[in-house]
C-alpha cells in the first residue's frame, strides 16, 4: 500500500487580468505518493508550473484543498506556508537562483539554518550531499557567478536537500543546461529517488521524463493522463516504448 | 550665426531630445526614489533661501531704516547740572573731522524699568518732548502707531508687548519712584528703540515731559547726536565724545551708544538664527546630494545592462550622464523654486519672533539675489555630485555589460561566512547585507552623524535656555542676582549696616557698569565689584583669574585678541581725565558689550574716579520676592533705583527662549524627515537590488517577518556607531561650534552643559526610531511573492 505524501481536491487556480479571467488548473483530483518520482509534462501553458507552485506551497489555489501528510496546506497565511516549504520541501529551478552574495557553503546553510541550528551536523550533512553530487572543498568557498551551470544547478539540488525534505520539486532543472550536464543532474536526482527521496519534477523533455516511474500529462488545466512506468532503470527499451505510446496517446 | 544653429540643430537639438526621454524614462521607472529626492532638496532650498534672505536682507533693513530716519552714528547723554557739557558737546563734535552732521538737545535721563514680555525690561531711559522730537533733523522719529490721546506716552514699536497697549496706562519705575503714563502710540527709532542699545527713547507729550520733570525722578540732562562720515568708526567717536566730557565734568552721570553696538546687539537673535539655519540648510544639502548620488549608483548597477545595450548602439558616455545630469537639473529647478516659494511663507514667522529683538518693522519682499544663488549653489551641487558619480559610466564596456559580465557586486570576500557565524542566523544575515552595502553605510553614517549632532545642540538648547536657562543668561546677561540696589555713595554705610542685619540677604556685594578708555584702544565697559570672589557668575572670567588689588584687570577674550595683549601684560586705562596702569590678569566674555569690557576691583576703579553711586547686587534667602524686598528696602532707605532682576531677565530671555523653542521644534521636525525619506530612499533601493535574493530566501522558507528584521537589522550596526561616535563628538564638540557661531557676540568659549540624560536618551531613541522605521519602510518586502521568481515577475 502506498502511501499519499501530498493530496489535491477539487483544485482550481484562476488568473485575471485585463478584465479576462483565466482558469489555469480545473478541478484536478490528485495524490502523489512517498518515494515516486513523479514527473509532470504538457504542452506550453497546459499549467505544469501553476500545479507545481500550487503542490509546493508556493502560491495558494483559487478553490480546492491542498493536503500534506493529512495537514491542510492550502489555508495556511504566506508565513504558514513559508514554515511549511521549509519543513517540508525542497527546491531545484530552472534558473538555479543562488544568491549570488553568498559563498557555495553559504547559500546551502543559509536554507539549512532555518530548520537546524546544530551547526556542526548541518555543515557535515552539506559536506556529505557535496560530495554525493561531485562538489569538491575548494568550490564549496566559491561564489555561484564562479560556478559552471553544472555545478551551480548540483549547488542548488544539495541547497534543497539540506533539509532531509519529505518532498523534491523541481522545476525543468535541465532546462538551462548543456546536454551532458542535464544528464549528470538527472542522475543525481535519480540516485536520490532510488535512496527514497520524493521527487516532482515539471519538464517538457522526453529524455529528462523517463526517468520519472509516473508522469502525469497536463492539457488545458487538467490531468489528462497518469502513467505508470515502475522505476527507471537504463537502457530498458519496453518501458522507454510505453513512455512513448503514452505520449502519442496524449498528443504529445 | 547660421553655423550655430546648423550645430544646435545637428547636434544639441538631438541630444537635449534623447536626453529628455531618458530623463523621463528615469522618472517614471523611479517616481518613490525621486520624490524622496525633491523632498529633501526641497527642504535644502527653503532653508537656504531663508538663511540668505537673513543674511543679505535683514539686517540692511536696519541700515534702511538708519538712512531713512536720518539716524545717528553715536549718541552721547550727559546730566547738565553744569551748563557748560552742551558747549562741551559742540565743540568736541565740532573739531572732530569725521563728524558730518550734529544736534544737541535737553532731555531728561533715568535709569528704571517698564513691563516688557510678562516681565521688566531695565535701561536707561531718555524722554524727549514730542514737538522736539518730531522736529529732530538728526535721528527722526517715525510714528508707527498714534492715537487721539493728547497726555502721555510714545514707547519704540519693541515694547509693544502684553498690556501695553495704545490708550492703557504703563507704569515705569524710576529711581526708586513709579510714573505712569497713557500710551499715546509707539514710534520706530533706529539707534534707541531697544534696551539692548544701552538706552532707550521714550517720547513724552508736552505736559507729561513737564510734569515728570517736575517729579524729581529724572535727571536733565543733553543728548548730542552725530552722524560721522565713517560709520565704522562709531564706537571710536562715542568714547571719544564721552571721554571728552567726562574729562572736563567728571561727576556728571553719562550714556552712550554707537551705530556698532545698536547694529549688533539689535540682531543677536537674527545671528543666532540665521547661523543655525544655514548649518540646517547645508547639513540637509549634503545629505540630499549624498542620496542622490547613493540613487545615481544603484541606477548604474540596475541598469547596467540597458546601459550597455545603449552604448553598443552608439550612445557615448557623455550622452547617458546627460540624461542623468538633466533628469536631477530639472527635478531639483522645480523643488528649488518651490523651496524658495515656501521660505516666502515660513519668512513671516520668522520675522515676528525676530521682530521682538529688532523693534524694527520688516515689510516682506521678493529679493532676487537670495532666490538666484540659492538656485546657483543648488544646482552647481548637482552638477557637481552628478558629475562625479556618472564618471563610472565610462568604464561599463557594452560587450560585458551585454553579458552581464559586469557584476554589481565585488564578491572577493564572503562576510560572516555562516559556517563560522556565532551570530543567529537572521543577525549574520543582515551583517552580509551591511557589509556588502558600502554605499549604504556611507550614505546612513553620514546622515547619523548629522541626526546626532542636532540631537546634542536640541539638548543643549533645551537644557540650557528652556529648561535651566542660567548658563545662557550667564552667557548673555553676565552676573544675575535676585536684586540690584542703587545708592548714593554717601548712603552706603547705612544701606549696609541694613542689609546685614536683614535676614533675607543671603549675600550682598557691589557690582557697578561704567565706561573706561583703553589708551590707544577702545571704550571699555568696566565693571567693577568688592569682592569678585562673590560673584554668582565665575564664567564670566573663564581664563586666568579675577583681578584682586587694585592695579589688576581682567579683559575681554575678544578685545584682547584684537590688541594681542596677553596675561600678564600692562594697559592704560583712563577715565574722569586721569590714567591708571593695570595688570591683565584674566580673560572675560559676556555679550553685553560684545566683547569690549573688562573688570576692575572697587579699588582699582577708585584709582582713577571715586564711584558717586553704588549698584549693588543682593541674593535672598528661598522665597523672598524681589520686588517686595525692594519696596521694602526703598521704604526705609532713600536709594536712587532698584531692579527684581528675575522680572527683568524673565522679560529679556522670553525672545531667546521663544526663538530657541521655534529652532529645537523646527531642527527635530527636520531630523524626522530626513531620518523618513533617507531610510525610505536607502531601503527602497535595497529592496530594488535585493528583489531577486528576498524571492529566493521566500522561496527557501524565509517568512516575511525574518526578512524585515534582517533589512532592519542590516542598518543597525552602522547606526549604533554613527549615532555613538556622532554623540560623543557632538558633546565635545558642541561648545566649540557654539562658540564659533557667537564669536561675533563676544564670545570664545562656550560652557553650556550638554544634558547627559537627554543625550542618552534621544540617542537612544534615535536608534529606536530608526529600527522601527526601517522595519516599516521595509514592509513592501510583504509584495515579494516567491512565485514572481518562477514567473520572472
Amino acid at each position: 500500500m502506498e502511501k499519499i505524501l501530498l493530496k489535491t481536491e477539487s483544485l482550481s487556480k484562476s488568473f485575471s487580468g485585463g478584465g479576462i479571467l483565466q482558469h489555469v488548473l480545473k478541478n484536478i483530483d490528485l495524490e502523489l505518493y512517498q518515494g515516486d518520482f513523479t514527473v509532470i509534462m504538457g504542452a506550453s501553458g497546459a499549467g505544469k508550473s501553476t500545479l507545481l507552485y500550487a503542490l509546493s506551497g508556493m502560491d495558494t489555489p483559487s478553490l480546492g484543498r491542498i493536503t500534506f501528510g493529512g495537514r491542510v496546506i492550502s489555508d495556511l497565511t504566506p508565513d504558514g506556508l513559508a514554515v511549511f516549504r521549509r519543513e517540508h520541501c525542497g527546491f531545484v529551478f530552472q534558473q538555479i537562483y543562488l544568491i549570488d552574495g553568498m559563498s557555495v557553503m553559504d547559500n546551502v546553510l543559509a536554507a539549512g539554518l532555518l530548520v537546524s541550528r546544530d551547526k556542526k551536523a548541518l555543515v557535515r550533512r552539506a559536506e556529505e550531499l557535496f560530495r554525493a553530487v561531485d562538489i569538491p572543498p575548494e568550490i564549496q568557498r566559491k561564489f555561484p557567478t564562479q560556478l559552471s551551470g553544472g555545478e551551480a544547478q548540483r549547488v542548488g539540488i544539495v541547497r534543497a536537500l539540506i533539509n532531509t525534505p519529505e518532498i523534491l520539486f523541481a522545476d525543468e532543472p535541465t532546462g538551462a543546461l548543456n546536454s551532458k550536464t542535464g544528464l549528470d543532474v538527472l542522475d543525481t536526482l535519480t540516485r536520490f529517488n532510488d535512496s527514497g527521496q520524493s521527487v516532482v519534477m515539471v519538464t517538457h523533455d522526453v529524455r529528462s521524463a523517463r526517468r520519472g516511474n509516473r508522469i502525469l500529462y497536463l492539457k488545458d488545466g487538467a490531468i489528462l493522463g497518469d502513467c505508470r512506468l515502475g522505476k527507471y532503470v537504463h537502457g530498458d527499451k519496453e518501458r522507454h516504448g510505453k513512455l512513448a505510446a503514452f505520449l502519442e496517446e496524449m498528443g504529445w | 550665426m547660421g553655423s550655430w544653429r546648423l550645430f544646435w540643430k545637428k547636434w544639441g537639438g538631438s541630444v537635449m531630445r534623447k536626453s529628455i526621454i531618458f530623463a523621463g524614462s528615469n522618472i517614471r521607472r523611479a517616481k518613490g526614489q525621486t520624490a524622496a529626492v525633491a523632498v529633501l532638496a526641497f527642504l535644502a532650498a527653503l532653508m537656504l533661501n531663508l538663511w540668505l534672505m537673513l543674511a543679505m536682507d535683514y539686517k540692511q533693513n536696519f541700515d534702511r531704516c538708519h538712512d531713512r530716519l536720518n539716524a545717528e552714528h553715536a549718541i552721547v547723554v550727559i546730566t547738565d547740572e553744569d551748563s557748560g557739557v552742551r558747549d562741551c558737546l559742540a565743540e568736541a563734535a565740532e573739531q572732530d573731522g569725521r563728524t558730518k552732521e550734529y544736534s544737541i538737545e535737553n532731555v531728561l535721563l533715568m535709569a528704571g524699568s517698564l513691563p516688557y514680555n510678562d516681565g521688566e525690561v531695565n535701561s536707561n531711559f531718555v524722554f524727549l518732548e514730542k514737538e522736539a522730537a518730531l522736529g529732530r533733523s538728526v535721528g527722526k522719529i517715525e510714528i508707527v502707531e498714534d492715537s487721539s490721546f493728547t497726555s502721555g506716552i510714545y514707547l519704540p514699536m519693541l515694547y509693544k508687548t502684553g498690556d501695553v497697549v495704545v490708550g492703557k496706562p504703563v507704569r515705569i519705575s524710576l529711581s526708586g519712584q513709579d510714573v505712569e503714563f497713557t500710551v499715546c502710540g509707539f514710534f520706530n527709532s533706529a539707534m534707541a528703540g531697544s534696551h539692548n542699545c544701552s538706552m532707550a527713547e521714550m517720547i513724552l507729550t508736552g505736559d507729561a515731559y513737564e510734569s515728570l520733570a517736575a517729579t524729581g525722578a529724572v535727571y536733565n540732562a543733553v543728548m548730542c547726536s552725530v552722524r560721522i562720515t565713517d560709520k565704522t568708526k562709531s564706537e571710536d567717536y562715542a568714547a571719544m565724545l564721552s571721554n571728552a566730557v567726562s574729562a572736563q565734568y567728571p561727576g556728571g552721570f553719562g550714556v552712550a551708544t554707537s551705530y556698532a553696538l545698536v547694529t549688533t546687539s539689535r540682531y543677536i537673535s537674527q545671528m543666532i538664527a540665521s547661523s543655525v539655519i544655514s548649518a540646517m540648510a547645508f547639513l540637509v544639502l549634503m545629505i540630499a546630494l549624498i542620496v542622490m548620488a547613493s540613487n545615481i549608483v544603484n541606477y548604474i548597477q540596475e541598469n547596467m545592462r540597458d546601459l550597455g545595450a545603449l552604448k553598443a548602439v552608439g550612445y557615448t558616455s557623455g550622452q547617458l550622464a546627460g540624461a542623468l545630469l538633466l533628469q536631477f537639473l530639472g527635478i531639483w529647478l522645480v523643488v528649488a523654486l518651490l523651496g524658495i516659494g515656501a521660505a516666502y511663507c515660513l519668512f513671516p514667522g520668522v520675522n515676528s519672533m525676530m521682530i521682538a529683538q529688532t523693534g524694527i518693522p520688516y515689510e516682506i519682499h521678493f529679493l532676487p539675489l537670495p532666490a538666484l544663488l540659492t538656485l546657483v549653489l543648488l544646482e552647481g551641487a548637482v552638477c557637481l555630485a552628478v558629475w562625479l558619480v556618472c564618471r563610472r559610466i565610462k568604464g561599463i564596456d557594452p560587450i560585458a555589460a551585454l553579458r552581464s559580465g559586469v557584476q554589481t557586486h565585488s564578491f572577493k570576500r564572503n562576510f560572516v561566512p555562516l559556517e563560522r557565524a556565532r551570530a543567529p542566523l537572521n543577525l549574520a544575515l543582515a551583517l552580509k547585507t551591511m557589509l556588502s552595502g558600502m554605499k549604504q553605510n556611507v550614505t546612513v553614517c553620514v546622515t547619523m552623524l548629522v541626526l546626532s549632532l542636532i540631537i546634542v545642540f536640541s539638548g543643549v538648547m533645551i537644557e540650557n535656555f528652556i529648561r535651566d536657562s542660567t548658563s545662557a543668561i550667564n552667557l548673555i546677561v553676565g552676573e544675575t542676582a535676585d536684586s540690584c540696589i542703587s545708592i548714593p555713595a554717601e548712603k552706603e554705610e547705612e544701606f549696609l549696616r541694613a542689609m546685614e542685619a536683614d535676614d533675607r540677604v543671603e549675600k550682598i556685594y557691589l557690582y557697578n557698569s561704567l565706561s573706561v578708555w583703553h589708551e590707544g584702544g577702545a571704550e571699555l565697559m568696566a565693571t567693577l565689584c568688592d569682592d569678585f570672589s562673590q560673584v554668582n557668575n565665575s564664567d564670566v572670567c573663564f581664563e586666568g583669574r579675577f583681578p584682586k588689588y587694585d592695579n589688576e584687570v581682567a579683559v575681554a577674550m575678544k578685545y584682547a585678541g584684537e590688541k594681542k595683549m596677553k596675561i600678564g601684560d600692562e594697559i592704560t586705562l583712563e577715565t574722569g581725565g586721569r590714567k591708571g596702569v593695570y595688570i591683565i590678569t584674566g580673560y572675560t566674555q559676556i555679550t553685553n558689550n560684545l566683547g569690549k569690557d573688562c573688570l576692575l576691583t572697587r579699588e582699582g576703579y577708585e584709582r582713577l574716579e571715586k564711584l558717586q553711586n553704588l549698584n549693588y547686587y543682593l541674593n535672598l534667602r528661598e522665597g523672598v520676592s524681589g520686588a517686595e524686598f525692594n519696596e521694602d528696602v526703598a521704604s526705609r532707605i532713600d536709594v536712587n533705583i532698584y531692579i527684581d532682576i528675575g522680572s527683568v531677565l524673565e522679560g529679556a530671555t522670553a525672545v531667546y527662549i521663544s526663538l530657541m523653542q521655534a529652532i529645537v521644534i523646527a531642527v527635530l521636525f527636520l531630523s524626522l524627515i530626513i531620518i523618513i525619506f533617507v531610510l525610505y530612499l536607502i531601503i527602497r533601493n535595497l529592496l530594488s537590488a535585493k528583489k531577486r535574493e528576498y524571492g529566493i530566501l521566500k522561496a527557501l522558507g524565509y517568512t516575511t517577518g525574518q526578512l524585515i528584521l534582517q533589512t532592519a537589522l542590516s542598518f543597525m550596526p552602522t547606526v549604533m556607531i554613527s549615532v555613538i561616535v556622532g554623540t560623543v563628538l557632538s558633546c565635545f564638540g558642541i561648545n566649540p561650534l557654539l562658540s564659533g557661531f557667537m564669536s561675533g557676540l563676544g564670545i570664545v568659549k562656550c560652557t553650556f552643559i550638554v544634558p547627559a540624560g537627554f543625550t542618552l536618551a534621544a540617542g537612544a531613541g534615535l536608534v529606536l526610531a530608526t529600527f522601527l522605521f526601517a522595519c516599516l519602510l521595509s514592509l513592501r518586502i510583504r509584495n515579494i511573492a516567491p512565485k514572481g521568481l518562477l514567473t520572472g515577475e
